[in-house]
């Protein structure tokens, strides 16, 4: 029930793999309360895992149904509990910004489709088909659980089209 | 702190970024931005660096004299202050691929449009690929667009030189999200 603030990098929680939660319990329902509050509270945020804020637990929510790249194809508001992507298909390049890496971006290649399967916030399993820019948050949301920053997934500097071929 | 740009530029071989940075590392030299990389047969690097006393160009002296003589050009140039700031700009981010047979004019025309509708470019690559008898000439450049213009502006700016040049054109707006 409160807005924590964002840590940022190098903080070294942020480069932490993160232990499940046993049970969606008392204690880890106010900590889904308190990603929500601290992913409204940052505006523009679409997304925070728990080790942002500080807790190495497996729990992050997403929701990118107030932007324009998500608008459309959305699930509104997911709290997830140990979650893991099921599998994940297509890919395409992203250009990625994270609030624990302020002033920076790079591209990354995400899924462009895919399965989570996650504990709700009232404790039941789900599994859910995610596609586009909610896909595109999810695995970022998801890399942070396991201390993956989307530096460690930037996949090309600048335009990647001047390969080099051997002549 | 006084911030300089410094440019290095030579034929590519191995160790030139070691031997540059060498230096500024003894000098107690910060790198801040940078971007290095090959051009045809030339490794080009483009620094911004700092120095806690450094106020002119003169105070380097001939600190960079070992390049020189390995056949490196060097440039420096001291900023005014606030140089070193990157400015912030708002507006859709756009990626423009401009493709077709080498001639003449290609990155004008094309930068010229944008410069006069307020684009502000932000990166841009050419390459000559293709083979000698029929060269193709490659572009990709990002922009930011100003406010009001949206990509679909863009690419109407641009889409008209298709003929003009023979070359093809696209443009696109980047998936830019902050998480």
């Amino acid at each position: 029930m409160a807005v924590r603030d964002i840590l940022l990098y190098p903080d070294p929680l942020l480069k932490t793999v993160c232990t499940p939660i046993p049970a969606v319990d008392a204690e880890a329902d106010a900590l889904i309360q308190d990603l929500v509050d601290t992913m409204i509270a940052a505006g523009h945020s679409v997304g925070v895992a728990a080790p942002q804020i500080g807790i190495t637990r497996r729990a992050v929510v997403v929701d990118v149904s107030k932007t324009k790249l998500g608008r459309d194809n959305n699930h509104g508001l997911l709290t997830m509990v140990n979650p893991e992507i099921l599998e994940s298909e297509g890919h395409h390049i992203v250009r990625e910004g994270c609030m624990s890496v302020p002033d920076y971006t790079g591209n990354v290649s995400r899924a462009e489709d895919i399965v989570v399967q996650f504990l709700d916030r009232a404790g039941n399993e789900k599994i859910i088909r995610a596609s586009g820019f909610e896909a595109v948050a999810i695995q970022h949301e998801l890399d942070h659980l396991d201390g993956f920053l989307f530096l460690d997934r930037v996949s090309s500097l600048k335009t990647d089209i001047f390969q080099r071929k051997k002549r | 702190m006084k911030h300089f740009a410094l440019t290095i530029i030579g034929r590519d071989r191995p160790g030139i970024v070691a031997e540059a940075t060498d230096i500024l590392y003894r000098l107690g030299c910060n790198i801040a931005d940078s971007s290095c990389t090959i051009l045809g047969g030339q490794f080009a690097m483009i620094l911004i660096i700092s120095h806690p006393e450094m106020t002119s160009g003169d105070d380097f002296g001939s600190s960079f004299a070992p390049l020189e003589q390995s056949g490196l050009s060097v440039f420096l140039r001291t900023l005014q202050p606030g140089g070193e700031k990157h400015p912030h700009m708002e507006g859709e981010l756009c990626m423009i691929s401009v493709y077709g047979s080498d001639k003449p004019g290609i990155v004008y025309r094309v930068t010229k449009e944008l410069g006069e509708r307020g684009v502000n470019i932000t990166d841009l690559n050419t390459k000559l690929v293709g083979s000698e008898k029929r060269p193709v000439y490659v572009m990709m450049l990002e922009a930011v667009l100003p406010e009001g213009m949206n990509v679909k502006d863009a690419e109407a700016a641009v889409k008209g030189l298709q003929d003009e040049l023979q070359v093809d054109i696209s443009v696109r707006s980047i998936m830019n999200v902050e998480l």
